[in-house]
């Protein structure tokens, strides 16, 4: 993290949105929204008076609700740019006017309560999408799952946050209900995913081995805990991924093969009901912690971005890649190339891959100054254009405008409207030829012309 | 006008289903077909050869290539009328493996028939086509990245090292992503930061 | 529409002519793979490349009837 904000080409843009892409491989122009931070970053030095004096609480989506931040905050001590925001939903000054304590204490007069969203436009060549994921929101777990209603119940990520040494808890393992360790652990494979009627139908392919991780880590750090895993199978393909699982379960995991039927709260304590089906019975374990690893699903705000950059999606919102095995980096638009968890579920190895692999193709292109593009696009005779702009109606890639232009003719200057294609944009579907009304579109390659006469040329 | 005809055996895959001499004779009989010709594996380095010589000599302006789908080898055969100083897209195919040969192997009365048609067809298609250029275009050398996750952070990375300018755009108010999150990361172990 | 008995038995060697306009992308790619698998189906039917379905004029289908088509498909 530290290297990129350090790296002397790269221009962090954060708390940013994306409001438009217009343009093509080599030439897009992008609006780019900056958030009003509230906070002259020019000015800040980070020191963190701010929010130490801040006096409103807000649950903090860093720890997913298991701790609380200040309305004027930082994510997390590491972040980068180490500076805050101010979050303006929670503000007291910035909604009733009142406050204004951050103000007050800030040693470099860096607040800025009248900062608003700026609207910014830049050039770029190329573009690599890399939003990655969320996960399935817990609450999409079965109800019997008691997530959200019981404390104890946690999502995958919950519980890193609990072993994190940046954690609500400074990494101890304990239980949300109460504050005492946690001694016995319950975790439920595939929940909500791997099962069409009650979530998603893939397999997410990091839960396996995130939960391996976690038993291994709830082992070593809480002595003479129990662990259990409630799995469908185990899916460990990767280097060391197997031997990794296995470690697991020679430091004490208790794998068992099934599903958890129900969750009974019982105080503090959970009762979790399932079976193993290996052994053909039931089980009951009373369990401290219940931790679900839920799917994982493409980061919230999908449909916008595809809106946006005009990058397909498969049925679960993942960006669809130009070819499977051959193109996985490369969307249908030249120079937009993906990159991580926003293409499909992958695990850190794998997407770090892949973003390297996307960083490889936009070099490729960075490589030539000039690129040859196909010439099976579409062309208008301007003679014969009567402006009527039905084929800018069918253009799924904008690549139509209609543009005045100016004639002479017998002393007179006329000035008629014309469909004007722009070829790097055009790519060459020949649609607005169809919706031609006076046929002056045609599309090289496959012209009418060339078309009719090879229909014509059937059965003689 | 002048247009070439090349039909491709492509080993035995076209000639076991294919009169492919049969179908060479009657293509010369095709309108502005000035020669028509046919050979074991047109793709091959004599089969271009042979395609770039005929060009030459009987100064085709037109060139019609039966064999496999041109999604396998328009590109190969576009640039073989390159080699032969014609402009690439005065090439059209006629696909008689994958639609004719292939589908039809057991009627090779049929199928010589039909791989007659879709030349004609071709012939008829290719007495249209005009010299194209490809437009070029000038690449800005600047990359946006949007997402500052650990993807994200490895792309721009990768691409600044290499000297180009990239901005790394995040909705959030640090980078770092999930991956911060994370406490430590199979399989190493280490720190998520 | 409805083939009656009668029809199959006058005329038993008819073979419908189809037209088939496969999209470059996809139906067209699935005509190459049925050759891949060598799929046999009957040689009357006739398959144009176009770049998009779109690219499909409604003229061109006209066309393909007047040359005598039993049938056309569009594909893509």
């Amino acid at each position: 993290m530290v290297a990129v904000a350090q790296h002397p080409n790269i221009t962090l843009m954060t708390y940013c949105q994306v409001e438009k892409i217009e343009g093509f491989v080599g030439n897009f122009k992008v609006l780019i929204r900056q958030k009003a931070k509230y906070v002259d970053h020019q000015r800040c030095t980070g020191c963190g008076l701010c929010w130490e004096s801040c006096p409103s609480h807000v649950p903090n989506e860093y720890d997913l609700g298991l701790s609380l931040r200040k309305s004027i905050y930082i994510r997390f001590p590491q972040a980068v740019p180490n500076k805050p925001v101010i979050d303006w939903e929670h503000c007291r000054h910035l909604n009733e006017g009142s406050c204004g304590i951050c103000q007050e204490v800030c040693p470099t007069d860096a607040i800025d309560y009248h900062q608003e969203d700026e609207i910014l436009e830049k050039e770029f060549g190329a573009i690599v999408l890399a939003t990655g994921y969320d996960l399935y929101a817990g609450e999409a777990a079965p109800a019997e799952y008691l997530y959200g209603s019981h404390p104890n119940v946690l999502s995958g990520l919950q519980f890193e946050r609990l072993l994190s040494a940046t954690g609500p808890t400074g990494g101890e393992i304990i239980c949300p209900s109460n504050g005492k360790e946690a001694q016995r652990i319950v975790f439920i494979q595939c929940t909500g995913s791997r099962d069409e009627a009650k979530g998603k139908s893939y397999c997410s392919r990091v839960c396996c081995m995130a939960t391996a991780k976690q038993a291994h880590q709830v082992l070593e750090k809480n002595g003479g805990a129990e662990v259990y895993v409630f799995y469908i199978d185990i899916r460990a393909p990767g280097k060391a991924y197997e031997e990794f699982y296995r470690r697991s379960v020679q430091e004490g995991a208790v794998y068992l093969r099934g599903r958890v039927a129900r969750i009974y709260p019982r105080g503090d304590s959970l009762l979790v009901y399932g079976e193993d089906t290996l052994l053909g019975r039931q089980v009951q374990v009373d369990a401290d912690l219940v931790v679900l690893a839920t799917a994982m699903v493409p980061a919230a705000g999908w449909e916008e971005m595809s809106l946006l950059t005009g990058v397909g999606t498969d049925k679960d919102g993942f960006f669809a890649e130009a070819h499977p095995k051959l193109r996985p980096v490369e969307s249908f638009t030249s120079g937009l190339y993906l990159a991580g968890t926003c293409q499909g579920p992958k695990d850190i190895p794998d997407s770090v891959a892949q973003g390297s692999g996307a960083a490889a193709k936009v070099l490729a292109l960075f490589s030539i100054d000039e690129m040859e593009l196909d010439p099976i696009t579409a062309t208008v005779d301007e003679g014969t254009c009567s402006g009527c702009g039905s084929c800018l109606l069918v253009c799924s890639y904008g690549a139509i405008t209609l543009e005045q232009i100016q004639e002479e003719e017998r002393g007179t200057t006329a000035y008629s409207q014309v469909a004007r294609v722009n070829e790097a944009v055009c790519q060459g579907c020949g649609s607005c030829t169809v919706s031609c009304r006076p046929g002056a579109m045609n599309l090289k390659g496959f012209t009418n012309e060339g078309m009719l006469a090879e229909v014509d040329a059937l059965w003689l | 006008m002048r247009i070439g005809v090349f039909i491709c055996h492509c080993g035995t895959n076209i000639s076991a289903a294919v009169d492919t001499e049969k179908v060479a004779k009657a293509a010369a009989n095709f309108p502005h077909v000035c020669y028509a010709d046919h050979y074991l594996y047109m793709c091959s380095e004599p089969g271009q050869e042979l395609i770039v010589n005929s060009i030459g000599e009987n100064e085709l302006d037109r060139v019609v290539v039966a064999s496999c789908s041109p999604r396998l080898h328009e590109l190969t055969f576009q640039k073989t009328l390159e080699r032969a100083g014609l402009n690439p897209f005065m090439l059209e195919m006629a696909n008689i493996r994958e639609q004719c040969s292939w589908v039809h192997s057991r009627q090779r009365e049929k199928a010589t028939a039909k791989a007659i048609e879709l030349v004609r067809m071709a012939v008829a298609k290719v007495s249209y086509n005009f010299p194209l250029q490809r437009p070029t275009v000038s690449i800005n050398k600047n990359a946006l990245v949007i997402g500052g996750g650990i993807t994200g952070m490895q792309s721009a990375l990768d691409i600044a090292d290499a000297g180009y300018s990239v901005v790394l755009l995040e909705r959030d108010n640090t980078i770092g992503g999930k991956m911060s999150m994370l406490d430590k990361t199979f399989p190493t172990l280490d720190c998520s930061s | 529409m409805a083939v009656t008995n009668d029809v199959l038995e006058t005329a038993p060697a008819w073979e419908p002519r189809i037209v088939a306009f496969c999209c470059n992308w996809c139906a067209y790619a699935g005509a190459d793979l049925a050759g891949l698998n060598r799929r046999q189906y009957p040689s009357s039917v006739r398959i144009i490349r176009v770049p998009c379905s779109g690219r499909v004029n409604p003229q061109f289908v006209l066309k393909a009837f007047q040359q005598g088509a039993d049938a056309v498909l569009v594909a893509g």
